[in-house]
């Protein structure tokens, strides 16, 4: 292997750590944490995920659409495998049946 | 009550679906670094290394000789920022894990596993919360499957021509529906991801990708810190 590619490959692993770890040293350098701070972080899981959803139903097409809010409203009433399940043979069926 | 091998059987559960979800992405991604003239030691390092699906891939299309260096970090930490986000929430509750078992976690913090360890934290809450056994569960098998598979792809690189044929391109996106749904009790829920879907898809639709996931994420996380009463109990309104 090139040492180029070698380095190269070991900085992005390190700025990928740096990243995933960067947070949470942020989140130690204050002693407490005030209650904004607080809510804005519980905010993040459904924040930062609708955001990775929203484009994928909005762009794919209606197929991808339909099934993206069919399995929200699976979600009201199933856990994740139930919503997995129903999610992935709806867009398998839809696609097979309209290509 | 605490019991490890119930930790580790929930957390290998979830590996199963995760299993069909990533293999078409990682069979992908040998294929065509294979294909832009990575070596088979150069391609599974990066995987080793790196272990973060979209950044690999950016980092691939970018890639050719000389290589871009500067082009190269800057797409990749862009790609990466949103991990910030995750393990500035996630961290809180790792209560559990030791110094070297925070770093190990955040390592191999991909998506799923961050997105995972959020809902066990919250269905756990008051019951020991986030395992190390259950968290190391899923990223384990999960490492090894992604570099398994992207070793797998290098080699058989034409069998992977069309991962949308059956719906795989959708199990992750499903995926983390149904963990975006399973967060729904939470303090404006509603409010946060309708602002959220708002920003995110103007800002797909202008900037582009990957902003769209740390700008309309910050959108979201922004008007929760505006609308969160100080001192709001959390035990009281779980609608």
């Amino acid at each position: 292997m090139e040492s180029e590619v070698f380095f190269l490959i070991v900085i992005l692993g390190l700025v990928t750590l740096a990243t995933r770890a960067g947070g949470y040293l942020m989140i130690l350098m204050f002693k407490t944490i005030h209650p904004r701070v607080e809510a804005a972080l519980d905010a993040v899981p459904a924040a930062v995920l609708t955001t990775i959803v929203v484009p994928v139903a909005m762009t794919s097409g209606w197929k991808e659409a339909l099934t993206i809010i069919a399995s929200a409203l699976i979600g009201l009433r199933f856990g994740i495998i139930g919503i997995l399940l129903f999610g992935t043979c709806l867009i398998a069926g839809l696609r097979i049946v309209f290509g | 009550m605490l019991n490890r091998k119930f930790e580790i059987f929930d957390g290998f559960k979830l590996f199963l679906p995760l299993m069909v979800a990533t293999a078409p992405f990682g069979l992908l991604f040998g294929a065509v670094a294979a294909e832009k003239g990575l070596s088979t030691a150069e391609l599974l390092m990066m995987s080793a290394f790196l272990f973060a699906g979209a950044s690999q891939f950016v980092a691939l299309d970018l890639w050719g000789y000389p290589l871009a260096y500067g082009a190269i970090i800057l797409s990749v930490f862009a790609v990466n920022f949103r991990h910030l986000l995750y393990s500035a929430s996630l961290g809180r509750k790792m209560g559990a894990f030791s110094g070297w078992q925070k770093l190990l976690a955040f390592a191999l913090m991909v998506d799923p596993q961050w997105a995972a360890g959020e809902a066990r934290a919250e269905e756990r809450k008051g019951k020991g919360g986030l395992q190390p056994a259950f968290y190391f569960a899923l990223a384990l098998p999960l490492y090894c499957w992604w570099v398994f598979n992207t070793w797998i792809g290098s080699i058989f690189g034409a069998m992977v021509s069309n991962p949308e044929a059956l719906g795989f391109d959708l199990i992750l996106p499903i995926y983390f529906l149904g963990l975006t749904m399973s967060f729904r009790k939470r303090h404006n829920w509603l409010l946060v991801v309708m602002v959220s879907a708002v920003a995110s898809i103007t800002v797909y639709l202008t900037l582009g990708a990957p902003w769209h996931i740390s700008l309309g994420g910050a959108a979201g996380i922004l008007v929760a810190a505006i609308v969160g009463k100080p001192q709001a109990g959390e035990i009281a309104s779980g609608k």
